[in-house]
């Protein structure tokens, strides 16, 4: 896992660098093609939902759609703080919360 | 190095402007340092990823896929993914450096962040004539990042400290729920996510890698089909 984790950092450094730098450091101006601009905007809210999904919704890789399921309840009470609030301090102190309570609540 | 008071000056503007943004941005910051040392890294590890990688939501997208034992190529590519929108600032900031050295590029590429890109552009123009405008850049940007360090530290060491049975590594996720929301601003993004939600459930037998990928890809083909549709019927 320790292997993993340097080469990890050693992937992201490289591509946190090249996607800031891709036209700076070549210079000159360039303007993206519309759908360009679209697919890298829709792209980054599908990753962290196709992320955020499985953690709440899987349990011991199967589905687990129902309020039994700690995560998925205190991630759902989270994403109502973040709507309400978009502040990323409540989003995780409530949904932490909500995780101890639903835990002591469902033992 | 001496500075021209011309360059001190916009410096300290930028510097100035930035520290607002540190209030938002240092919880964030602890949030990704307890997260990166409870997914596993050590705090060498830590330290080393938030001075070399630098990008707050990218660290913390791929830590949950780090827990679940992802390949490194998945992770590499979710991180790539997270970071697209650096290259859409990085089209826009390029005329603004165009005329300054190669090491000067890549410093201001490396520093680059949201808060700090989007005071510059809305201060400055390509060509406004203002020879000192990429100290403010950088005044700015420095601030943001001792500040994000700082931060980071603070929620490694501490959490070293935070015993295992309180889940910590459930606060990334919501911290990702807390990252995603801001990115719903219109309707073809919002259903570009729930379609790649639904296709990584209903992928959730095959390996999970290629569930994630399959539906990022899903994301954007929906997220595009609803805005050609929305346009076409308005």
């Amino acid at each position: 896992m320790e292997t993993t984790g340097w080469a990890l950092i050693g992937g992201m450094a490289v591509i946190a660098f090249v996607a800031r730098a891709i036209f700076i450091l070549p210079g000159g101006a360039f303007s993206l093609p519309p759908t360009a601009e679209r697919v890298l905007r829709y792209a980054p809210a599908a990753a962290l939902m196709a992320i955020i999904v499985p953690s709440l919704a899987l349990s011991q890789g199967a589905i687990a759609l129902s309020f039994e399921n700690v995560r998925l309840v205190a991630g759902l009470f989270a994403f109502g703080i973040a709507l309400a609030t978009r502040s990323i301090l409540l989003t995780i102190v409530g949904g932490m919360l909500a995780l101890t309570l639903a835990r002591w609540l469902l033992g | 190095m001496t500075l021209q008071p011309g360059q001190r000056a916009a410096l300290r503007r930028g510097a100035l402007a930035a520290a607002p943004l540190l209030v938002g941005m240092m919880p964030f910051g602890v949030v990704v340092g307890l997260a990166m040392v409870s997914a596993g890294l050590t705090q060498a590890q830590a330290v080393a990823m938030s001075i070399l990688v630098f990008a707050g939501s990218a660290q913390l997208a791929v830590l949950p896929l780090f827990i679940a034992g992802a390949p490194l190529w998945v992770m590499c590519a979710t991180g790539l993914v997270v970071n697209l929108r650096y290259v859409i600032y990085s089209a826009v900031l390029a005329p603004y450096f165009d005329q300054l050295s190669r090491p000067w590029r890549a410093l201001l590429s490396y520093i680059t962040v949201d808060g700090i890109f989007a005071l510059y552009v809305g201060r400055h123009q390509p060509a406004d004539g203002d020879p000192h405008k990429h100290w403010y850049y950088l005044g700015g940007s420095l601030v943001m990042w001792v500040g994000w360090q700082l931060a980071s530290w603070i929620g490694i060491f501490a959490g070293a400290l935070i015993p295992k049975s309180w889940s910590l590594e459930f606060a990334s996720t919501l911290g990702l729920i807390a990252l995603l929301l801001p990115l719903l601003f219109d309707r073809a993004v919002v259903w570009g996510a729930l379609a790649a939600g639904g296709v990584v459930l209903a992928a959730a037998r095959l390996p999970l890698n290629l569930g994630l990928l399959a539906a990022i890809v899903a994301g954007v083909l929906v997220g595009l089909a609803v805005a050609r549709f929305g346009a076409a019927r308005s």
